[in-house]
C-alpha cells in the first residue's frame, strides 16, 4: 500500500511536467512532439547494475512461470521488436494469446500499461505478465521457491534487496528496473526536435508536416513518447483468425469470462472490449491506448490485434479515416472517435508520412543473452 | 485380552470361510473389525462416463501436458508405480501417489488428510493445485466447450452447459466407479497361508486397530516413524515444490525444514508432536501400488511387514503403541500373502478407462460470428 502511493504521487509528477511542455486543455490544443528524455525511476525502486543484471537475467527465466517454459523473453524477442512478431501473440503452452505482443521498448515511460492500459507500472505489469493463464500461468509461491534453489540468484536478491532470500514481489522489481534499461531515444525524430536539421530526410520533413496537420496524428501522437496515453476507438478491424481457429476462440472467451463481464455481454461478444474492461462504460467499447510510434519499424504487425502488417496500410487504414468494428458499427455499440475523417492524402504523401514513422526508431537495440543459473540443493541448516 | 478374543473369533470365521468358498461363491461375510466387500456405490452412468473422460484428458491441465491418469494410472490401481509423484512440468512430486480404488468411502483424502469435506473438493484441488495440473478453471471450462463431444456429454447428463462447476462433479462421479472387488478375501478364497496371516493382522500383529472397516482404514493420522526420503531434500525440484507446498499452508520455519510435516498443517500443534503423522491408507490393491507409505520408502510388502515387526522406525514422535511385533519369518510371510489377497480387479477396461482418442487440438466453432459464446 506506502509503496503505491509513492507511486502514483510520482507519476502525477510526471503527468503535471508533461503537461506544462505543451497547452494540453480540452482538447483544443495538444502537446507537441518533443525529444524523449530519460525514463522516471520510482523512488522505491531505485536502479543499480547488481539490480538490473539479475533483472536481465529474470526476464529471460521460463522458471518465472508456470511449466518453467515461458519467460518474458519468448513473447518479447530482442529480434523481433522486443515484441512477437505475429498478429496475436503466442501464448502459454496449450493456448495462443489474444492480443499482440507489444514491445517492451521505452515501456519504462508509460503511465498506463498494456493494450488497455490495465497496469500502472513496470512493476505492476509484471506479476501479471508471468501469472496470466495465457502468458506466464505461474504461482507466486511456487516461482518464489524455485528462486530460492538458485545459488546465484539468492546472492543477488540479498545483494540487491537484502533479504535472506528472494521474495516475488523483489523479483518484478528487478525486472522493471531492467526494462528501465530499454530506451531508445536520440532516434532521427529526436535529433530534429533538437535541432539537428539534417537528421531527417526531406520527405521525412514533409511527413511530419502532414503528421501535425493534415493528417492530424499529433491529435493522439503528441509529447516525447508520440503518445497522449487516452484510448480511443479507431474502428480497427477484428481479428479474422478468430473465425476459423478453434485455440483462438477458447482464449477469446476465456478473456471474456475473466476479465468479467455480463452473462449477457459473455454471449454476444465477438471483438475485445478493449478499456470497457476498465471502465465497465458501454462508451468505452472498443478502446485502446493511443500506441507510443517510437521503435515501430521493429515491431509489426501493428494494433492491439495486429490487424496491420506494415506501416503502409497502418496509414492507408487511417487515410481512409479509420475502419468498422462491432463497436463502431452497431453490432455492439457505436464508440468510433470523431478525431478520425478521411484525410484525402495521396500516394505520395503516405510514403511521406511513413518515411517520417520510421524516423522514430533509430537503431536496434540487441543485448547479448544472460546465462543462467542452475538449481542447486539447498545446504543444510546450521540447526535443524 | 483383545488380542485372544480376536482369536478366537478368527477361528469361527475363517471356519464360515471355508465353508462359504464352497457354499456361497461370493462374499465373505464374516470379515473381523468392519472388514468385508467394499459397497459399490450406485453412480449416474452418464456423468460417470463424463468424468472418466475428463479423468483421461489433458487439456485439464494449464499447459495440456498431464491428466489425472498420467498419476492414476489403471494398470497400477490408479498409482504411477514411483517413489514420490511426478507433477506439473517446472515442478517435482514429494509424496507417493495413492490409489484412488475406495477413494469415494475415505472420510478425508491425501497422506496428510489435508480435505476433509468431499471429492468435489479434491478434484478442485488437483485440478488448480500448481504443482499437479496448475489449471486455471475459467480456462478449463472454455476449453471444455470448444469440444463438441463434451458439450454433448454435459448436456446429456444433465449438467447443461459445460461448466467447471460440473466438472468437479461429474470427475468424483466417476472415482465412485472405483470400487475393489474380487480379492481372495471377498470371494473367500484365501490361501491357508493368506488365511493365517489373517489371523495374525487382527490377532498378534494388531493391525487392524487401524487398518479397519471395509477398506481396511480408520482414516485417522499416526506416526509410524517412516524414515523421511531423502530424494526430497537432495532434488532441489522436489524440495523447492515442498517448500511451495508449506509456505502456502503456513508451515513455519520452512526454508530450515528437511521433513515431511505431515498432518502438522492441520494441527499445528506447537511442540511439534504433531510432525510426522499421515493418514492410515488403504491396504486393497497394494499388488499394483507399489512403492508403499506416504514417500514411497518401501519397495515391498515384505520390507512394510518387516518394519512393523521391528516395531516402526526411529521418531521421537513415533506412536508409542508401535512395539516389536516378535513374528517370526514365517508369520510375516503370512502376513504378506494376507495383504496380497486384498488385491483384486485391475479396472482397465474401457469400463473405467476412457479408450477412444481424444483430440488435443480445438475445431473451430463454426459460423462463429453467428453463434452465441
Ligand atoms: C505469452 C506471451 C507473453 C509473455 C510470456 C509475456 N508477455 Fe508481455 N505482453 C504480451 C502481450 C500479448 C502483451 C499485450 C497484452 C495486453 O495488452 O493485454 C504484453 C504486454 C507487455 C507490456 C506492456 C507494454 C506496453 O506498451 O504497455 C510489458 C511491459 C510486458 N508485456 C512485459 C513483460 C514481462 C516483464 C514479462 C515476464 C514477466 C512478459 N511481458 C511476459 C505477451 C507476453
Ligand atoms: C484519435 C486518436 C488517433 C489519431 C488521430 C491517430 N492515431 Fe494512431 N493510434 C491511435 C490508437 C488508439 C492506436 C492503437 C489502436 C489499437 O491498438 O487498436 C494507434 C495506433 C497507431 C499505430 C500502431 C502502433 C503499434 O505499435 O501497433 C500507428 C503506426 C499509428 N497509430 C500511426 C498513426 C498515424 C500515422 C496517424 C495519423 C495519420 C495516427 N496514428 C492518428 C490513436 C490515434
Ligand atoms: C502430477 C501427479 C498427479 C496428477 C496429475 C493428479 N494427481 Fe491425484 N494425487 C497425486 C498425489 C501425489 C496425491 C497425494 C497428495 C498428498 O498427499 O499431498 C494425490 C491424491 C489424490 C486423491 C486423494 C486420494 C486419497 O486417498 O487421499 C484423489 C481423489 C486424487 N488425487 C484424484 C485426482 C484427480 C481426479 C486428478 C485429475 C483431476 C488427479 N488426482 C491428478 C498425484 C496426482
Ligand atoms: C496405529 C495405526 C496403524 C497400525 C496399528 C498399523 N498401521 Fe499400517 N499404516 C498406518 C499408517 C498411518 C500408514 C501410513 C504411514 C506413512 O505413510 O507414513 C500405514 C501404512 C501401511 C502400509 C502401506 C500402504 C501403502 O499403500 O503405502 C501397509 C502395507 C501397512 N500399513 C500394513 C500394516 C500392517 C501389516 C500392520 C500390522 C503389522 C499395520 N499396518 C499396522 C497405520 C497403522
Amino acid at each position: 500500500m506506502k509503496n503505491m502511493k509513492k507511486l502514483s504521487t510520482l507519476l502525477m509528477g510526471v503527468v503535471i511536467s508533461a503537461a506544462a511542455i505543451g497547452v494540453a486543455h480540452a482538447g483544443s490544443k495538444v502537446p507537441p512532439l518533443v525529444p524523449l528524455g530519460d525514463p522516471p525511476i520510482p523512488v522505491d525502486n531505485k536502479m543499480s547494475d547488481a539490480k538490473t543484471k539479475l533483472g536481465k537475467m529474470l526476464f529471460w527465466d521460463p522458471r518465472l512461470g508456470g511449466d518453467a517454459s515461458t519467460a518474458c523473453v519468448t513473447c518479447h524477442e530482442p529480434d523481433q521488436g522486443w515484441g512477437f512478431a505475429d498478429a496475436l501473440s503466442r501464448g502459454y503452452p496449450g493456448t495462443v494469446h489474444w492480443r499482440n505482443s507489444q514491445t517492451v521498448i521505452n515501456s519504462a515511460y508509460l503511465k498506463k500499461q498494456f493494450w488497455a492500459g490495465s497496469a500502472a507500472s513496470n512493476e505492476k505489469q509484471a506479476p501479471s505478465a508471468a501469472k496470466g493463464a495465457v502468458a506466464g500461468n505461474g504461482e507466486n509461491d511456487v516461482m518464489e521457491a524455485r528462486l530460492a534453489f538458485i545459488p546465484e540468484y539468492r546472492a543477488l536478491f540479498k545483494e540487491v534487496f537484502g533479504t535472506e532470500w528472494p521474495l516475488i514481489a523483489d523479483a518484478w522489481k528487478a525486472i522493471a528496473a531492467f526494462e528501465r534499461t530499454l530506451i531508445v531515444k536520440d532516434t532521427p525524430v529526436d535529433k530534429y526536435l533538437a535541432g539537428d536539421k539534417k537528421a531527417l530526410s526531406a520527405q521525412q520533413v514533409r511527413g511530419m508536416k502532414l503528421f501535425n496537420g493534415k493528417a492530424n496524428c499529433i491529435s493522439c501522437h503528441n509529447g516525447a513518447l508520440a503518445s497522449d496515453q487516452k484510448y480511443y476507438n479507431l474502428g480497427v478491424p477484428t481479428v479474422e483468425r478468430w473465425n476459423d481457429d478453434g485455440l483462438a476462440q477458447v482464449t477469446f472467451r476465456y478473456e471474456i469470462y475473466a476479465k468479467g463481464v455480463t452473462q449477457e455481454l459473455y454471449r454476444k461478444l465477438k471483438d475485445d472490449p478493449g478499456f470497457y474492461f476498465r471502465s465497465k462504460e458501454k462508451t468505452d467499447m472498443g478502446k485502446f491506448r493511443t500506441a507510443p510510434l517510437r521503435y515501430t519499424k521493429f515491431t509489426a504487425p501493428y494494433m492491439h490485434n495486429g490487424a496491420f502488417w506494415d506501416l503502409k496500410e497502418v496509414v492507408e487504414f487511417y487515410n481512409a479515416g479509420g475502419g468498422q468494428n462491432d463497436f463502431t458499427d452497431g453490432t455492439i455499440s457505436k464508440n468510433k472517435t470523431p478525431l478520425l475523417k478521411p484525410l484525402g492524402l495521396s500516394e505520395k504523401e503516405v510514403d511521406d508520412l511513413v518515411a517520417f514513422l520510421e524516423g522514430f526508431s533509430g537503431e536496434e537495440l540487441r543485448v547479448e543473452a544472460p546465462k543462467l543459473p542452475d538449481y542447486a540443493p539447498l545446504p543444510n541448516p546450521a540447526t535443524n | 485380552m483383545k488380542v485372544i478374543s480376536y482369536k478366537k473369533r478368527i477361528t469361527t470365521a475363517l471356519f464360515a470361510g471355508l465353508i462359504g468358498s464352497t457354499m456361497l461363491s461370493g462374499a465373505i461375510v464374516a470379515g473381523e473389525n468392519g472388514h468385508g466387500p467394499v459397497k459399490m456405490i450406485k453412480v449416474d452412468a452418464k456423468k460417470a462416463a463424463l468424468g472418466k473422460r475428463l479423468f483421461f484428458d489433458v487439456k485439464l491441465s494449464g499447459d495440456s501436458a498431464i491428466s489425472c491418469a498420467t498419476c492414476h494410472q489403471p494398470d497400477k490401481a490408479f498409482t504411477d508405480g514411483l517413489a514420490l509423484s511426478k507433477a506439473y512440468p517446472g515442478s517435482k512430486g514429494f509424496r507417493n501417489t495413492p490409489t484412488l480404488m475406495n477413494a469415494a468411502v475415505r472420510k478425508n483424502w491425501f497422506h496428510d488428510g489435508r480435505i476433509g469435506t468431499n471429492l468435489n473438493d479434491v478434484t478442485r484441488e488437483m485440478i488448480t493445485e500448481d504443482y499437479i495440473m496448475n489449471m486455471d478453471m475459467r480456462m478449463m471450462q472454455e476449453r471444455i466447450k470448444q469440444d463438441p463431444v463434451y458439450v454433448k456429454m454435459f448436456k446429456e447428463a444433465g449438467y447443461g452447459e459445460p461448466s467447471n462447476g460440473s466438472v468437479r462433479k461429474a470427475i468424483p462421479e466417476f472415482l465412485k466407479t472405483l470400487t475393489s472387488r474380487n480379492s481372495d478375501f471377498d470371494k473367500g478364497t484365501m490361501s491357508a497361508a493368506a488365511k493365517r496371516g489373517y489371523g495374525l493382522f487382527n490377532g498378534k500383529a494388531n493391525c487392524a486397530s487401524c487398518h479397519s472397516g471395509a477398506n481396511f482404514t480408520n482414516d485417522k493420522p499416526y506416526n509410524r516413524g517412516v524414515p523421511e526420503n531423502p530424494e526430497i531434500w537432495a532434488d532441489p525440484m522436489r524440495h523447492m515444490t515442498y517448500v511451495a507446498f508449506g509456505t502456502f499452508m503456513g508451515i513455519e520455519n520452512i526454508m530450515n525444514i528437511r521433513r515431511d510435516v505431515g498432518a502438522h498443517i492441520l494441527t499445528h500443534k506447537a511442540d511439534g508432536s504433531d510432525v510426522g503423522k499421515f493418514t492410515t491408507p488403504t491396504l486393497r490393491e497394494l499388488k499394483y501400488t507399489a512403492p508403499y507409505m506416504h514417500n514411497g520408502m518401501f519397495k515391498s510388502l515384505f520390507e512394510v511387514v518387516s518394519f512393523y515387526n521391528q516395531g516402526g522406525g526411529q521418531d521421537k514422535n513415533k506412536d508409542p503403541n508401535m512395539k516389536p511385533l516378535g513374528l517370526t519369518f514365517g508369520e510375516q510371510q503370512d502376513l504378506v500373502a494376507f495383504l496380497e489377497a486384498l488385491s483384486g480387479d485391475v479396472l482397465n477396461t474401457g469400463a473405467h478407462v476412457w479408450k477412444d482418442k481424444i483430440p488435443s487440438n480445438y475445431a473451430a466453432i463454426k459460423n462463429w460470428r453467428a453463434v452465441k459464446n
